[in-house]
């Protein structure tokens, strides 16, 4: 049992560690150990009694419930404890795996802290792992693409500058059949809000930017969109290991918001990019919070139908469950108001067990589904657990405001043949209101 | 045997002491010193409201979802925690050595009790060997440093028993006791057992980074 | 506990029968010097350890102990310990009451007078179980 006995072929993995040297991977571990990790690695490793109480924390381990290796102690043995431990004195193979377990085996989604005495954030460990790997370049290829991308132009799908506007313009020209003074202000300085998307949006999701403009024409906002780098509100130097690069993409987040002198920036339907701007981003760059206030979807919709901006006129008749994104309800304690936004919107809402801040992972976050096809067997299978707590529901619509837990969901929705479909908060909002301004 | 017992009893007594004590002020400052260079976030985060919330919450058996979850767990820890507790500062034989030594005469335990908590905690002892036996998730990620904690723990507690109850040479087993507790108090800074002084801060921290930054409880 | 709901006359038969047998262990001593073999002080009863082993005679003659205020010692007139004082014949618990508030309490009278001795002559049982056996 362990990493080496469901080794994964993936092309940069296998080229990176090619390169790899004793010495090299000890440099790696000093700079990343000594050098950048501090107090908390230190503590972490020294009181994890190693008790095992996390393993029924982590959807990989009740999906794998025979193998221990997928608990969150089993992967710290495997990765930061097994470095600590031999001074970073591993084999390339050992990086290998390490690499696989930090990248495609954990969600980072901190369930775990919720059954740890001790207090340890497994899911921190894991950033460590990550940047560790990312130091020696170990990164499976697909998300090291995505961060190159963002490397290069400041966004996620290599979306060229005139592409991104292009496509604004697109859905704007869509949105005026429906609406016919509909317009996606680009550039408007000083408007109240600036609305942030992720790249995916522009690139294969274009009709969550039309149902944004929708809503934001529908209740007469004064609003924006950047026309400009920084844009793109995700971050994936954040889950490859890249610190540089995470502190230059939120800075020009931060900083496009500042030239526009925006109110605030409303975010799209994204935990991870949230997570980016709350928790680690922000961290790097030295703010406690944020300089520029930043408002998530969930709250943004439930300010609009809370204030009536937006009316409802007839409920999703459906019965339909909810999913709770790590990012934003473990992560910033948006449970309630997702609950009555989508109460707001819906006749009959049926609750998963666990639910709220305690809910089970979609296991494609964390940059896990960054990381492609070639890993795509491993959360399919790592997340029988949720395909189960769905199950269990017995519901046919599964609404989920993030575009990761959609993805992840889809999938395990199609593998377990749940017949289930998922709904953004955006997609049932554009469907139910009262389109007063349309035409 | 007698002679050693009396410098176990003394000196060494007083260095293992003043090891524990000099040895954990140290290990906190260090990590406190470290943390302010390295990890000022930890510095802006941290509440004290958060902190003793999450404390408090985790104090509480079967409060947390992590201890609803292991409930043959939560029912050892907190029994092997709180008799080990009470028997450090309450065990007669311990209030006695309070009043020879330092003529305060403090409350103990009755016989009997002192007798059953010790058992409690040698069952604990048993059932956490149990787990690192036979639970396959805790089998896996444990190590010789484990074992050697576990044992050094459960030392002074099976040679005070066996003391008291006069089994096998009472000498040989109170100075068991002595010295197996000396090696516990030096132990604590230096190894797994050091969860003892920076639990309190990693519990602490996590407290406040859920409650300040997450908005959310983290149990 | 039970003992306070006793009824008024069983209790004080108790109390004569708990006198009466006090008396009765009185007895040999005073009328026999028969060699000491534990220490058992009926005034720390009950007790919650086996009573302290100790042969007075062989002790003694082990130790090398001639002069009896090496463990008699008796107190001055301000009532302060006085090692050349020799209390010899006298109980500790007339001068080391149970719940001294001022002095020694007995039990600690006992230990001090003989551990701190073992441990200074680094001879002789210095833990529980080495006067506490039975």
């Amino acid at each position: 049992m362990g990493i080496a006995d469901r080794r994964i072929e993936d092309g940069n993995l296998m080229q990176a560690v090619a390169k790899l040297t004793p010495e090299k991977i000890k440099a790696a571990y000093e700079l990343v150990t000594k050098g950048e990790a501090g107090a908390r690695l230190s503590t972490y490793y020294q009181s994890c009694m190693r008790c095992g109480m996390c393993a029924q924390a982590c959807h990989f381990s009740i999906s794998h419930p025979d193998d221990p290796s997928y608990t969150p102690v089993g992967k710290m043995d495997q990765t930061m404890w097994k470095l600590i431990r031999q001074k970073g004195e591993v084999t390339p193979d050992e990086v290998y795996g390490m690499a696989q377990i930090a990248y495609t085996e954990c969600n980072m989604c901190k369930r775990c802290v919720h059954y740890c005495p001790v207090g340890i954030d497994t899911g921190f460990i894991t950033s460590l792992v990550r940047r560790f790997c990312y130091r020696l370049g170990v990164v499976p290829t697909y998300i090291l693409d995505t961060a190159h991308s963002h490397s290069a132009v400041m966004n996620q799908m290599w979306v060229k500058q005139d592409e991104w506007i292009d496509s604004l313009i697109w859905q704007e020209d869509e949105a005026r059949g429906e609406f016919p003074n509909l317009r996606v202000p680009l550039e408007k300085e000083g408007a109240e809000i600036l609305y942030s998307v992720i790249a995916p949006e522009p690139k294969f999701r274009t009709q969550l930017i039309y149902q944004a403009a929708a809503i934001m024409h529908e209740a007469g906002l004064d609003w924006t969109m950047p026309a400009l780098p920084g844009w793109d509100n995700s971050d994936m130097c954040m889950f490859v290991g890249d610190s540089e690069m995470m502190g230059r993409l939120k800075r020009c987040h931060y900083e496009m918001a500042q030239r526009l002198k925006v109110k605030r920036i409303v975010m799209g339907e994204c935990g991870h990019a949230f997570r980016s701007v709350y928790d680690t981003g922000n961290r790097w760059l030295g703010f406690k919070d944020w300089p520029v206030p930043v408002v998530h979807s969930v709250e943004f919709f439930w300010e609009l139908l809370t204030t009536g901006k937006i009316k409802i006129p007839k409920k999703f008749d459906k019965p339909v469950t909810i999913h709770d994104p790590c990012n934003i309800t473990r992560g910033y304690g948006l449970m309630d108001k997702l609950r009555e936004v989508v109460h707001m919107l819906c006749d009959k809402v049926v609750e998963m067990s666990p639910n709220r801040e305690h809910t089970i992972c979609c296991c494609a976050g964390g940059g896990i589904i960054n990381c492609g096809p070639p890993f795509k067997s491993v959360r399919v299978a790592g997340n029988k657990a949720k395909a189960d707590q769905l199950a269990a529901t017995g519901v046919e619509y599964l609404v989920a405001p993030c575009h990761n837990c959609h993805g992840g969901l889809e999938d395990i929705i199609g593998h377990y043949k749940l017949g289930m479909h998922t709904k953004f908060l955006g997609d049932l909002i554009y469907q139910l209101m009262e389109k007063t301004r349309a035409e | 045997m007698q002679t050693l017992y009396n410098f176990a009893t003394g000196p060494l007594l007083w260095a293992s002491f003043a090891i524990f004590l000099a040895g954990s002020v140290w290990r906190i400052y260090s990590m406190i010193a470290l943390a302010r260079k390295k990890e000022m976030s930890v510095y802006a985060y941290m509440s004290w409201g958060f902190s003793f919330r999450s404390i408090f919450r985790w104090l509480t058996p079967f409060g947390t979802l992590g201890w609803k979850a292991n409930p043959a767990m939560t029912v050892g820890t907190f029994a092997f925690h709180l008799c080990l507790l009470l028997l450090l500062l309450f065990a007669p034989g311990h209030a006695e050595m309070w009043d020879y030594n330092f003529g305060l005469a403090i409350w103990s335990l009755p016989e009997w009790l002192a007798d059953t908590l010790t058992v409690v905690v040698i069952a604990c002892c048993a059932f956490f060997a149990f787990r690192r036996l036979r639970v396959p998730a805790v089998r896996y990620v444990t190590t010789t440093h484990d074992w050697a904690v576990l044992l050094l723990v459960f030392l002074p507690f099976i040679s005070a028993f066996l003391a008291k109850m006069q089994l096998g040479n009472t000498l040989f087993m109170t100075l068991l006791h002595v010295l197996s507790a000396e090696a516990v108090l030096i132990a604590i800074p230096f190894t797994r057992l050091s969860h003892a002084i920076f639990s309190p801060f990693t519990r602490a921290y996590m407290g406040s980074e859920f409650g300040g930054v997450r908005h959310c409880p983290d149990w | 506990m039970k003992k306070r709901h006793l009824a008024g006359p069983f209790r004080a038969a108790a109390l004569v029968a708990i006198a009466g047998l006090c008396l009765l262990m009185w007895l040999p001593a005073a009328l026999s010097q028969e060699d000491i073999k534990e220490l058992k002080p009926e005034a720390l009863a009950p007790q919650t350890r086996p009573a302290a082993f100790f042969m007075h005679d062989a002790h003694n003659e082990k130790a090398g102990i001639d002069d009896c205020t090496a463990c008699h010692h008796g107190k001055d007139k301000d009532g302060k310990m006085d090692p050349e004082d020799n209390s010899a014949g006298t109980a500790c618990v007339d001068c080391h009451a149970v719940n001294a508030r001022t002095g020694t309490p007995l039990k600690r009278a006992y230990h001090q007078q003989c551990i701190s001795c073992h441990e200074q002559k680094n001879q002789g049982p210095t833990y529980c179980g080495g006067c506490h056996k039975g």
